[in-house]
């Protein structure tokens, strides 16, 4: 399958421009945050509780609180139908995005408490693992539990032999490898890198420097994101 | 050197100043001072802070809350605060000998308590004292960082509720309130209108325009 033709991609988007992303927050009124996001056709539901009494007890840390995310796919979210329930993919990615999430948010404010965060896919269009951290670190800010920075995060991979960032679901299936990168955009630090496929050192450099600059681009939109739902909280009626 | 003004809104990770002083939902790095949490900025001379808008309760000395008893232990109750930590009240705050006689007595699983809290310990676990029983009335769900903007300064907005509604409340820190008595529902009204408009100015005056056209109107 030809991926690029006149150095255009699939959709029309030249190799270093992602798709649309539109974050909308406080969607859900029983989670205390909330937020959904829509990124090319992913389509995320992120919701948060407040901390609240660790269970399974022997999971308790006296020290700070203990986030668990888990990611699911609705099982209408791809094109066969994913049958219901944790897999080993979906494990993997709740692993991770615990872990990313769990270095920004100050858990030491809440200790022998455990913080859940879910994640769900009702649409899948590559990238989800990026979409669904993005999503979850605005739902958390949206619940007001503090966090030292966002959580912004980007993919790039190889497609005909070239970089690009942000892949969609043809790029992914039938390109040659995918990089997903989360980062605290203020202090430029990794918080999550994975590589699917096969990439040379300098083409990874690429990419990374593409999906770093795409990420940023996504703190601009949770930040605007977070910004705008407090506008409505201000004014009176 | 400040790098917000008063009533900015910002979010996690928002520069607010260097070299500055800082209290509330912010942290510092270095020289630098962060928000840590969504809110609105509030600068004070060469200090800043960040009031939230959304956030549960963690226990604090001295706050007066609403609890409801969820468990009578031996000597002690186990209290629902509401927060991710525990509460207990020691039974020598109602009687002298609590090893021996049944607690049940004098509260039972479910009933109502306001109480303060004396102590707070490393884990945010905490103990009540001078508990009183709240009997009959409704409770409602206030957002816990709203309470503040209920009660007002020097308890205006609350006593302002009051005296219009003739209606008893509790307001407890942990976002309980109590109501009992007259006009519960015009009360209730213009709490859920102070948790919506929190941040607006001229607020008290907006509530009591609000509650005399209520009160007019039945």
């Amino acid at each position: 399958m030809k991926l690029l033709e006149n150095g255009k991609r699939l959709d029309g988007r030249a190799l270093d421009e992602i798709r649309d992303v539109k974050i909308e927050t406080g969607v859900l009124k029983r989670a205390a945050g909330s937020a959904y996001l829509e990124w090319g056709n992913n389509k995320v539901l992120a919701g948060v509780y407040y901390p609240r009494e660790m269970h399974p007890k022997f999971m308790r840390d006296p020290t700070k609180a203990v986030l668990r995310c888990t990611y699911n796919m609705a099982p209408f979210s791809v094109d066969d139908r994913k049958r219901p329930g944790p897999d080993r993919r979906s494990q993997e990615i709740s692993k991770i995005l615990s872990e990313a999430l769990s270095s920004v948010v100050l858990l030491e404010d809440y200790p022998d408490a455990g913080i859940d965060v879910s994640v769900e896919i009702l649409q899948a269009d590559a990238g989800t693992r990026c979409a669904g951290l993005t999503a979850a670190a605005v739902a958390i800010a949206d619940a007001g539990i503090p966090m030292r920075d966002l959580v912004s995060s980007c993919a790039a991979g190889k497609i005909d032999g070239e970089i690009a960032v942000d892949l969609m679901k043809d790029e992914d299936n039938y390109g040659d490898s995918d990089v997903p990168l989360a980062i605290l955009p203020r202090k430029k630090e990794v918080v999550l890198l994975q590589m699917d496929g096969k990439m040379t050192k300098e083409e990874f450099k690429k990419a990374y420097k593409l999906a770093f600059d795409g990420a940023m681009k996504v703190y601009e939109v949770q930040k605007a994101a977070l910004l705008s739902s407090m506008d409505s909280v201000e004014g009176g009626e | 050197m400040m790098d917000v003004t008063d009533r900015e809104l910002v979010f996690p990770g928002r520069i607010l100043g260097e070299g500055i002083e800082r209290s509330g939902n912010s942290f510092r790095e270095g020289r630098n001072v962060f928000s840590s949490i969504d809110g609105m900025a509030r600068v004070k001379g060469n200090a800043a802070s960040v009031i939230p808008f959304r956030g549960g309760y963690t226990p604090k000395e001295s706050d007066v809350i609403i609890g409801i008893v969820s468990q009578v232990l031996r000597g002690s109750w186990l209290i629902d605060i509401g927060s991710f930590s525990k509460a207990y009240m020691r039974g020598e705050e109602v009687t002298r000998d609590a090893l021996n006689s049944d607690l049940s007595k004098y509260f039972k699983i479910g009933d109502l308590i306001s109480a303060k809290i004396s102590e707070v310990n490393e884990l945010k676990s905490s103990q009540l004292m001078r508990p009183w029983k709240l009997e009959e009335g409704l409770i409602i769900d206030v957002n816990p960082k709203k309470i503040p903007r209920v009660v007002g300064k020097k308890r205006s907005m609350l006593n302002m509720i009051k005296d219009k509604t003739g209606c008893k409340i509790v307001v407890g820190q942990n976002g309980r309130v109590w109501l009992k008595g007259n006009n519960i529902e015009i009360a209730i009204k213009a709490i859920r209108k102070i948790e919506r408009e929190a941040q607006s100015r001229g607020l008290t005056d907006r509530i009591e325009k609000f509650l005399s056209n209520e009160l007019q109107s039945r």
